[in-house]
């Protein structure tokens, strides 16, 4: 019975050890640990296991464990510290396709085969080794594709139109409730909200999400998805009402015939046309 | 309809839309996009001067129809 108790109490401590150790060792996902970190996690939970059920002694353990944990963080310093440190640690990027061409010796160094390059690629989207331009194993094993310049995503610039700055949006409502810290740093407060919503003729308990755009609309998402909520289309009807005041100015100006009458028109028309160009970005998209 | 009460349409939609451009240039976040907003009232608003000195001059040419 002592024993039993003796090893709950050890075996409690030591979970908030290794817990407090892991967290100072660094804050990287599972899947980014390089090998030595990942050698270092395994040693400390060994050591731990062993320790709980008193398989080592408990000062055998804390000096094991205070080694493998301490090791790591100041490896991991050094390694922000020193380009060198951070080489021989990490080791280094390894080009394995360069100009469209595989580069056979340096996949040989990182023991992959063709099978595993071409899964890999596969995975990044790059189905067809044509399009790859160019590729590289980054130092924690995944793998990098850089397409050929015709073969990459298209992006605004390509289709040479402008883009407007959009600020991410803000969620405002979660499980039919007000968060009142996002909805005060937009500059808006629940009055705001629920004048929104009663435009919308929602209550507040029935909407799932709640987001606030840049431009600050509200969308929502009904708990009851059978419930068709009509979406913000106030920026597609600014949009129309100003193309329409735009071709009545020029149904004016043919229809009257006083000559200052008409350049006036003609002037706004034109007025109207720059403004349009200059709204359409951030009017429709 | 007569001229002077399509003229006044157009001026209701046009005062309709730089309503509209007023609450988009205070709820934006975006300052880039709010002085956009800004700027295209002013353009509207010059509009909107223009249309209706031109109204008035429509409704002292046709006097019988004025009000419509």
């Amino acid at each position: 019975m002592n024993e039993l108790t003796q090893i709950i109490s050890k075996s409690i401590a030591l979970f908030f050890l290794v817990w407090a150790a892991v967290r100072l060792m660094g804050k990287r996902n599972m899947s980014q640990i390089n090998p030595f970190s990942f050698i270092s996690y395994i040693v400390i939970a060994i050591v731990a296991t062993l320790m709980s059920i008193n398989l080592i002694n408990l000062s055998t353990g804390f000096i094991t464990l205070l080694v493998w944990a301490a090791f790591p963080i100041a490896l991991d310093y050094l390694s922000i510290k020193s380009r060198l440190m951070h080489q021989l640690i990490n080791g280094k990027e390894a080009v394995l396709i360069k100009h469209g061409k595989i580069m056979e010796e340096n996949l040989m160094r990182v023991r992959m085969t063709g099978e595993d390059l071409l899964a890999q690629l596969r995975s990044k989207n790059a189905f067809n080794m044509a399009d790859v331009e160019f590729a590289v194993m980054e130092t924690n094993g995944t793998i990098n594709p850089y397409f050929k310049s015709d073969k990459k995503p298209v992006t605004m610039h390509d289709l040479e139109k402008m883009s407007v700055p959009q600020a991410e949006p803000q969620t405002v409502v979660l499980d039919g409730n007000m968060l009142e810290e996002p909805l005060a740093s937009l500059g808006l407060n629940p009055q705001w909200l629920s004048t929104e919503l009663d435009k919308m003729g929602v209550s507040l308990e029935n909407v799932f999400l709640g987001q606030v755009d840049s431009s600050g609309d509200l969308y929502v998402d009904l708990f009851d998805d059978a419930v068709e909520l009509p979406q913000p289309k106030v920026k597609e009807m600014l949009y129309a009402a100003f193309e329409k005041a735009q071709a009545d100015l020029l149904t004016f100006n043919l229809q009257t015939e006083d000559k200052n009458a008409k350049e006036m028109y003609s002037k706004n028309y034109q007025v109207l046309e720059d403004l349009l160009n200059k709204l359409r970005p951030y009017l429709l998209h | 309809m007569t001229v002077a009460s399509q003229v006044k349409q157009t001026l209701a939609s046009l005062k309709g839309a730089r309503g509209t451009l007023r609450v988009y240039s205070t709820q934006t976040r975006e300052e880039e996009a709010r002085s956009m907003y800004t700027d295209a009232i002013v353009v509207t608003s010059s509009i909107i001067a223009d249309l209706e000195s031109r109204l008035q001059t429509l409704e002292l040419e046709e006097p019988q129809y004025k009000g419509n």
